[in-house]
């Protein structure tokens, strides 16, 4: 099967807003995407969790959009919108009926242009709430739900920009105020500071007299990019970390954490190829010798994450089956990385693994929404949009001695992070007996 | 200057839901092939319309994990070589059973389609069942069932769903079995439940997306034609899915410590096949299902209790359950379930305004072309209206029929499938921090049950 090509245009308004546009008109559908160059590691010491907050604001309406109405609008015309935030950047996209493009440049710009005039303290609390919410319910009630802040709070030393999570504090949300929203909307919320990407069943010069129209007349902040502190970091974390975590939950859990190359970095691709091989699917190393033939674990992940800055991370997990030794599970789990460390890949394993990230590349670049965000996420991260057409050719070109190398440097004792999860403390058992 | 006026759309290019043929072979084997042009990475699905829902009650659990063991080997390649022979042609393949069908499958480039078939062929008509393959799955779902004890929200549904249902209904239970069923699952009973359950003559291939120089119907009859038909088959038996004649009005699994209450209210709701699906689809967006809706309008973004709010309709083969849901901050536990009451109340009394009748139909009418992208999409949503024996046209018939939608129709629906009066009400939470005020809020006898806490695997 040939591998697609998307061809798009890249530019630039005067304002600085980058525009990416690809035409795709196999369905009457259209993606708009606009990515911020801003995620919590721009966030101050006291004020976590705020990039996340203001993405909540930026639903409560602007000057010409009331509370709550972007998306009730977007989905009155047929379509989906949401919002996500990240410790690198922060995105806002909708998918809709291509007939309704110009509809979602007008809500966007709307907000860009007007977004304090129409904020309120009742709104600022409301979100506060929902935010909290969002908290208790992704990571404070659920099980093994800390990891997250624990993984990025043992990989990245205490002033590092990417030590805490995405979420923030529930006291750094409570000290929120508005004068703090308009302040970081104002430094962080501007043309040249973003990139919109627009795919689908378009006419690029239409889209191009639109953006101009209702972006067009919207300052630059002169003032970006913002300076970030000191953010590189050793390649390893320089000494095993080590933390038993009791949890609610009746299965144990052994979370790995480990520096990792860039976001962009050809060895990450690598390290993918190596995450595919070791945990992709049930043909994978760990899940083989884990969950099929040793029957230690009920099920076993590792990925990665690219992020632009120090380290990239490298996560993964067993969960143990009950009554299993504990220490024998992560000696089998390592053992595996270190294999990975010493040995070549056959060619049959790297072949199959191409073959698989081939088909969910495939599978991924038939949606409109994910081309989209995959033009802006290049183009802010790396100012390499192109890269959505050579990624693949990229992972497809790995070899078996890169992974071993790429393994070698991050599969090593001083690089890891090591959470065990276990289950509570049996005061709740007797109490529940009692 | 910024534009205040907001910009009214263009004209919508015209959209068709993919045409699609059906050609029978002599078996029995139903085969639809839909042609989607350019899109090259194909989806093939075979399914059987038998499913969870049609299992005896000393068995739940056995459909869904046999159709996991397919997968575990086969006459020709054990489990390992089946994976990488998958693996080789770029194909996931998958085998999995839900209530109403079990189905085998591949996303695969279109070139090895052949080659994909053959497998899923080799999937549906040959496992083996290897006794401890069947055993460490077996394992496996029992683990499952404890994580899901101590997953607040999975606690929820599956709370909620023995508090609705009548002991004997098989959607009283979740669809993978409980604890007592599963363990007694081993090959022997797999093996039987297979054999009894092959029947070519129920089954159905959809293969979809760029069709061009492939023969859907010369590959299917390669493979699957000459499976003999079933006589002595066992059929679907359609279990009556009886609601529960309220031992508990309201029901609380408390969980000590707990920050967040996780709500669900309902009660016994519909089939998929019913004459006003299009103005139920319409109220259950306008009451739980748009961002707008009533209860997130009012739960999130009037109040911040909650993440967000919803409610809806499960629709199966028999009457699947409906559900008002939330999360909410423990101590708004009794004002956010008020709220809920309150709008499944207002939702056939409080008249549909023709802003939220608009909202709802324009975006189901709208996102209906965003959902089906891809092959894989289009072949789910065939299936569905083939398990549900649902006309051909009913896809091509769905953006008309919900346009003619009116506000009197969703009110009606309302009235007829939404009782607020009969409703249960089940609790995942802290007990210690609103029992009081529950109890106060006259809304029934509360029935307060301990967990056993999780730790205690």
């Amino acid at each position: 099967m040939p591998i697609p090509t998307v061809a798009f245009s890249d530019e630039r308004l005067p304002n600085g807003l980058r525009l990416i546009i690809a035409e795709d008109h196999l369905a009457p559908v259209v993606a708009v995407n606009l990515w911020y160059n801003v995620g919590s590691k721009h966030e101050q010491p006291g004020r976590t969790g705020f990039a996340h907050l203001f993405e909540h604001v930026m639903f409560q309406g602007s000057a010409h959009v009331g509370k709550a109405e972007h998306i009730a609008i977007v989905q009155a015309a047929g379509g989906t919108a949401n919002g996500s935030t990240w410790l690198d950047r922060t995105n806002y996209y909708e998918t809709l009926p291509s007939n309704q493009l110009e509809l979602a440049l007008w809500l966007e710009a709307d907000r860009l242009a007007t977004l304090p005039e129409a904020l309120s303290q009742e709104n600022l609390d409301n979100q506060r709430e929902v935010v909290k919410n969002e908290k208790r319910w992704s990571y404070d009630n659920r099980p093994y739900g800390s990891w997250v802040e624990k993984v990025l709070a043992g990989l990245y030393p205490p002033d590092h920009p990417y030590h805490h999570s995405t979420i923030g504090s529930m006291a750094d949300l409570d000290a929120a105020s508005p004068e703090d929203v308009t302040a970081f909307f104002r430094l962080h919320y501007a043309p040249n500071n973003a990139v919109l990407s627009i795919v689908g069943d378009v006419d690029p010069a239409q889209a191009r007299t639109w953006v101009e129209r209702y972006f067009g007349p919207i300052p630059a902040n002169p003032a970006l990019p913002v300076a970030l502190p000191e953010m590189s970091l050793p390649a390893t974390l320089g000494g095993e970390i080590r933390e038993v975590v009791p949890d609610q939950v009746p299965l144990a859990r052994i979370i790995w954490g480990f520096r990792a190359p860039l976001f962009g970095d050809p060895r990450l691709d690598a390290l993918d190829m190596a995450g595919q091989i070791l945990a992709g699917g049930k043909g994978s190393r760990l899940h083989r010798r884990l969950v099929r033939e040793e029957r230690l674990a009920q099920d076993v992940t590792l990925f990665s994450m690219g992020l632009v800055a120090g380290a990239s991370l490298t996560s993964g997990w067993a969960t143990a089956r009950p009554g299993i030794d504990l220490q024998r599970l992560e000696e089998a789990y390592w053992e595996e990385l270190v294999r990975m460390t010493r040995e070549l890949v056959s060619d049959d394993e790297l072949a199959r693994a191409k073959a698989l990230t081939e088909a969910d590349e495939l599978g991924a670049l038939m949606r409109v929404e994910e081309k989209a965000d995959r033009l802006s996420s290049y183009a802010t991260l790396l100012d390499d949009p192109g890269l959505i057409n050579r990624m693949l050719p990229r992972y497809l070109a790995v070899t078996a001695e890169q992974i071993r190398d790429i393994c070698a440097a991050v599969f090593v004792p001083d690089n890891r992070l090591v959470l065990t999860y276990v289950p509570a403390a049996s005061g709740q058992a007797e109490e529940a007996a009692a | 200057m910024v534009i205040a006026t907001r910009p009214s759309h263009g004209e919508p290019r015209p959209y068709h839901f993919p045409s699609f043929s059906h050609e029978r072979l002599s078996n029995g084997v139903d085969v639809i092939a839909v042609h989607l042009p350019e899109r090259e990475l194909l989806t093939g699905v075979l399914f059987e319309s038998i499913g969870a829902g049609d299992e005896h009650d000393d068995e739940a659990g056995l459909t869904v994990l046999m159709a996991r063991a397919m997968t575990e080997g086969t006459r020709t390649h054990d489990a390992v070589a089946l994976v990488e022979a998958g693996e080789r042609l770029g194909a996931s393949i998958h085998a999995e059973a839900g209530w109403d069908a079990l189905s085998v499958g591949a996303d695969v480039p279109a070139e090895r389609l052949g080659p994909a078939l053959d497998l899923v062929a080799e999937i549906m008509a040959e496992p083996i069942f290897p006794e401890s393959e069947v055993e460490r799955l077996r394992e496996e779902r029992l683990n499952d069932i404890l994580q899901a004890r101590a997953d607040p929200r999975r606690r929820a549904e599956e709370g909620f769903i023995e508090t609705i249902y009548a002991p004997g209904s098989p959607y009283r239970r979740p669809a993978s079995g409980t604890r007592e069923t599963v363990e007694r699952i081993d090959a022997g009973a797999v093996r039987a439940m297979h054999a009894r359950r092959f029947d070519p003559n129920r089954m159905t291939l959809i293969v979809g997306g760029d069709l061009t120089g492939i023969d859907v119907v010369r590959l299917a009859q390669a493979r699957f034609g000459g499976w003999a038909p079933s006589l002595s088959c066992e059929g679907p038996r359609q279990v009556p899915a009886r609601p529960a004649d309220h031992p508990w009005r309201i029901r609380i699994l408390d969980r000590p410590g707990s920050v967040q209450t996780e709500i669900r209210i309902g009660h016994v709701g519909l089939k998929r096949r019913i004459p006003d699906f299009h103005a139920l689809s319409v109220m259950s967006a306008i009451l739980g299902g748009l961002f707008n809706s009533r209860l997130n309008r009012v739960l999130r973004e009037d109040r911040g209790y909650t993440y967000g709010a919803s409610a809806g309709f499960e629709l199966r083969r028999a009457a699947g359950p409906f559900a008002a849901r939330a999360a909410v901050n423990t101590d708004v536990t009794v004002p956010a379930i008020r709220d809920i009451l309150a709008e499944l109340e207002g939702i056939g009394e409080r008249p549909v305004t023709q802003d939220e009748l608009h909202a709802a139909r324009d975006f189901l009418v709208g996102v209906f072309p965003l959902r089906f992208e891809t092959p894989s999409a289009v072949v789910g949503a065939i299936s569905s209206i083939v398990i549900h024996g649902l006309p051909d046209d009913e896809l091509a018939r769905y953006r008309p029929a919900l346009e003619a939608v009116s506000a009197e129709d969703v009110t009606a629906a309302a009235r007829s499938h939404v009782h607020p009066d009969e409703a249960s009400i089940l609790l995942v939470g802290d007990a210690s921090a609103f029992l009081a005020d529950l109890e106060a809020a006259g809304l029934g006898a509360v029935t307060v049950e301990r967990e056993a806490a999780t730790g205690a695997a």
